[in-house]
């Protein structure tokens, strides 16, 4: 048995997403499970299993429960009688947005040593940004739609074309995106998106494309991929589609697709994959137009884990393959050297 | 929802709002009262009012606008002024509610519709003219800190700022100003409204020259109730 630390919340637009998908966890992932909540004031509480409904955040109720600390080699339990470890063998980290996708949380479990499935530093930075995603699959030989970034203090679209999709730069799931018809619509989607970002990608609003979206990891036998999914879209999946989405936990068919590029879906993500991202379980939104596969985006966090994907989504989460937490040596050795050299110092 | 800065008086203010119905080419402004926000009027009007576009806006210190200063109506007014302009909209109706009411009525809309607005000054009850002596007397005392407990509970919650803005606005007599306002204006009010009389009501109806009075059932918040009704009056303007 393998016990997995769920760290869910965050100080993040995505915040109650992250609960869902939290609440979702529970019923896919057989192991035992610790749930550590991340309160919007970046407090940790430590969640009994039984507890785990949306309401205990939404009345503060868990405020009730034990309050955690993180410490070198763990997460610990004040009582009584001095701090207790709360035991478990790995985190999994399940905020969604700012907090568990931007770096910070994995910059948090790197540096308490706590081993922990989620994107790295690197990963987080390269997936956060839909800028730097943009630049990061270009230097990596992956297409992605023509675009243009503007800024909150030089928001003039030189020559639009409608329809035209607005995205703030940092935001996942679908907050702050629009699409825009028609130069009407221009300036309020523009305030939209300023709202969350300073930087704002404009693109061309690809009517009739096709999504296709496929999540995996890099496992002790090599990356598995889950099925491909071409998500149902009405337009494109607003904010409370994909809430909706985010508690998902049946599994999906799979979208009745060529070899062909169903390969090449696969080569694209091993990509952007490796080695940046080993240690999470991402999900890559593709669109394919011509026969021609392009990456819209990068989910180092999708929601409950894509664990609707995968055929077995219990034993890909136990057979992940971690990044090592690389140990430098420091043994004073110069300091020493000096001090034999000068006497003392 | 969307964010506009605008600068007013040396100061950014994020003006948080929305828009519902884009491509309508005649604009109707919505303004909350106090302690309330742009999702109230919202819910009661986005539905009705097609042949307009709806702006709702959430004015500083409310909802999703910060604010930090202290602020009187007419700031208030020219700030949504300001706002109104950078967004490129000439209103050819301003609703307000309660206190939206005095700012709707400072922008001098061509038409103005009053939600059981302040502006005139009630008489105050017994305990509450006591509350207030007695916080003068401890204010004088330099005993502010204690003064917190008899405001009222609208005030508990609110930063400092936006308790003096409370305290410049809320006993503010607009008398004048809606006898001076000379185009035409809709005014609504809740029979049993407890916050604004229905008395005052039909004071602002009468310095109004060209207005009409319908007093329908409900409190200070009637609209929500009869927001259909409401809105069929103010297709029927022009």
């Amino acid at each position: 048995m393998y016990k997995i630390a769920v760290f869910f919340g965050g100080m993040s637009y995505e915040h109650e997403i992250s609960i869902v998908s939290a609440i979702a966890m529970k019923k896919v992932i057989n192991q035992e499970l610790v749930f550590v909540f991340v309160d919007p004031n970046r407090e940790f509480f430590l969640i009994p299993n039984d507890k785990m409904r949306s309401t205990l955040f939404s009345t503060g109720e868990y405020k009730k429960e034990p309050k955690l600390e993180l410490s070198q080699g763990g997460i610990y339990k004040r009582g009584l009688f001095g701090k207790s470890k709360v035991e478990f063998d790995v985190a999994l980290n399940l905020i969604h947005g700012g907090d568990g996708e931007d770096g910070v949380m994995a910059s948090l479990l790197n540096f308490f040593d706590i081993p922990f499935i989620g994107p790295r530093v690197e990963a987080s930075v390269l997936s956060f940004n839909k800028y730097i995603t943009k630049v990061y699959a270009q230097a990596i030989g992956v297409k992605t739609v023509d675009f243009i970034k503007i800024n909150k203090n030089n928001r003039n679209i030189i020559n639009p074309k409608y329809p035209m999709i607005i995205k703030p730069c940092r935001l996942g799931s679908s907050i702050g995106v629009s699409v825009v018809k028609n130069e009407n619509e221009l300036d309020f989607a523009l305030d939209v998106a300023f709202e969350f970002d300073d930087d704002v990608i404009v693109e061309p609003f690809l009517n009739g494309v096709k999504e296709y979206n496929l999540a995996g990891a890099l496992t002790r036998s090599g990356i598995v991929f889950s099925i491909v999914e071409e998500p149902q879209k009405v337009e494109f999946l607003d904010f409370e589609k994909k809430y909706l989405d985010f508690g998902r936990s049946e599994t999906v068919t799979s979208a009745d697709l060529s070899k062909e590029l169903v390969e090449s879906l696969q080569e694209n993500f091993s990509k952007i994959y490796l080695p940046k991202f080993i240690g999470a379980i991402i999900r890559c939104d593709f669109f394919v137009v011509d026969g021609e596969v392009y990456l819209n985006e990068i989910n180092p966090i999708p929601g409950s884990m894509a664990n609707y994907l995968f055929e077995d989504f219990n034993s890909l989460i136990s057979s992940l393959t971690l990044p090592h937490n690389k140990k430098i040596n420091i043994n004073y050795e110069y300091v020493n050297k000096i001090k034999s050299a000068k006497g003392k110092l | 929802m969307a964010k506009k800065d605008i600068f007013y008086k040396n100061y950014i203010y994020s003006i948080s709002y929305d828009i519902v119905n884009f491509n309508a080419t005649r604009d109707i402004v919505f303004l909350h009262g106090w302690g309330s926000n742009k999702e109230v009027m919202k819910s009661a009007f986005a539905s009705h009012l097609i042949d307009f576009r709806h702006i709702y806006i959430d004015m500083p210190g409310f909802g999703n606008s910060n604010n930090d200063q202290v602020l009187c109506t007419q700031d208030y007014a020219n700030i949504i002024q300001i706002f109104l302009d950078e967004l490129d909209s000439k209103p050819e109706v301003i609703a307000g509610h309660s206190f939206g009411g005095k700012v709707a009525t400072l922008l001098n809309p061509k038409y103005l519709v009053l939600l059981s607005s302040a502006g005139i000054v009630e008489e105050k009850p017994l305990d509450v003219k006591i509350k207030i002596a007695l916080t003068k007397i401890l204010g004088k005392l330099g005993l502010k800190e204690f003064t917190k407990i008899f405001r009222t509970k609208d005030a508990s919650n609110m930063s400092q700022n936006m308790y003096e803005t409370l305290k410049n606005v809320v006993n503010e007599d607009f008398s004048e100003v809606f006898a001076n306002f000379s185009n035409t204006a809709v005014i609504f009010w809740g029979i049993n409204d407890k916050a604004t009389s229905l008395q005052s009501g039909k004071t602002i109806a009468k310095l109004i020259k060209h207005s009409t009075f319908n007093a329908l059932g409900g409190d200070h918040y009637f609209f929500l109730k009869h927001s259909k009704f409401i809105s069929e009056i103010i297709d029927g303007l022009d």
